[in-house]
């Protein structure tokens, strides 16, 4: 073979490569879609990080290792830019608070409805309280909540995309649900 | 001081529904859910509220896709 049909050849290979990454990340665009739109307050937001988030993974896409998790490997990228764009001026709480406690949506939402079945109980919230409840969850207790519990993503993975430790992973998950039902409770009681 | 067993079972609610308790552990929390109801609602709640949450995101805009595949460079 010729250098250049073997040049020609090495083209053709790295194209065919290319094309398959694109495929396989456009495939993964719904589900990168719903973590992005847990971590930011608006639809447009989430697609202006979506897209960004694309167009950078289709710029960079040599530095992915084939057999990897892709997956994980976009969400890292969304979380970065997502850090990139200032959404992180809140600061984590120091102090848990006593409302930081897992039963206390319930017992506020019971005591205010009168509802005394966990069935009814829920029906008290709305989606939009759970949105605008995940606003007011700091970032980083959110980014987790988010990734496991939205993205449903392994303790393991979260860890690898927002470059923390597993158990890190673990305390913010507890606490990050905790913070989200008390201000669950604060959003549907004031309804 | 002994822990009130509904103080625990709070405590451990999280990683009883994460199954990260011991087994020993799930067996004490198993025991205390089959003799009190006011820990069971609690829990029962939880169990929908993630349910619940998982479902909050509408899935993502269908024109959506065709605007990503565009941003792949040209070949």
């Amino acid at each position: 073979m010729s250098e250049t049909e073997s040049e020609a050849r090495r083209l053709a290979d790295d194209a065919r490569e290319r094309v398959r990454f694109e495929e396989e990340a456009l495939d993964l665009a719904d589900q990168v879609y719903r973590v992005a739109r847990g971590l930011v307050s608006s639809k447009e937001e989430a697609e202006d990080l979506v897209q960004d988030t694309y167009a950078r993974a289709f710029r960079s896409w040599r530095s992915f290792t084939p057999g990897t998790n892709l997956r994980a490997w976009l969400l890292r990228i969304l979380t970065n830019l997502n850090i990139d764009r200032g959404r992180r001026v809140q600061r984590s709480p120091d102090m848990q608070s006593l409302e930081e406690r897992d039963y206390y949506l319930y017992d506020r939402l019971e005591a205010t409805s009168g509802a005394k079945d966990e069935e009814r109980v829920i029906e008290r919230l709305s989606q939009d309280d759970i949105v605008d409840a995940l606003a007011e969850v700091p970032h980083d207790f959110r980014d987790v909540v988010v990734l496991v519990d939205i993205g449903d993503f392994s303790y393991a993975d979260a860890a690898q995309i927002l470059d923390i430790p597993v158990g890190t992973v673990m305390s913010r998950l507890h606490r990050g649900r905790r913070i989200l039902k008390k201000e669950l409770a604060d959003v549907a009681v004031k309804d | 001081m002994a822990i009130d067993p509904c103080d625990w079972c709070e405590e451990v609610l999280q990683p009883f529904l994460d199954r990260e308790l011991t087994d020993t552990e799930m067996r004490e929390a198993e025991a205390h859910l089959d003799t009190c109801s006011y820990c069971r609602k609690r829990y029962r709640f939880e169990q929908s509220l993630r349910r619940y949450v998982r479902q909050i995101v509408e899935p993502m805009p269908l024109e959506m896709k065709a605007r990503l595949a565009d941003l792949r460079l040209e070949l």
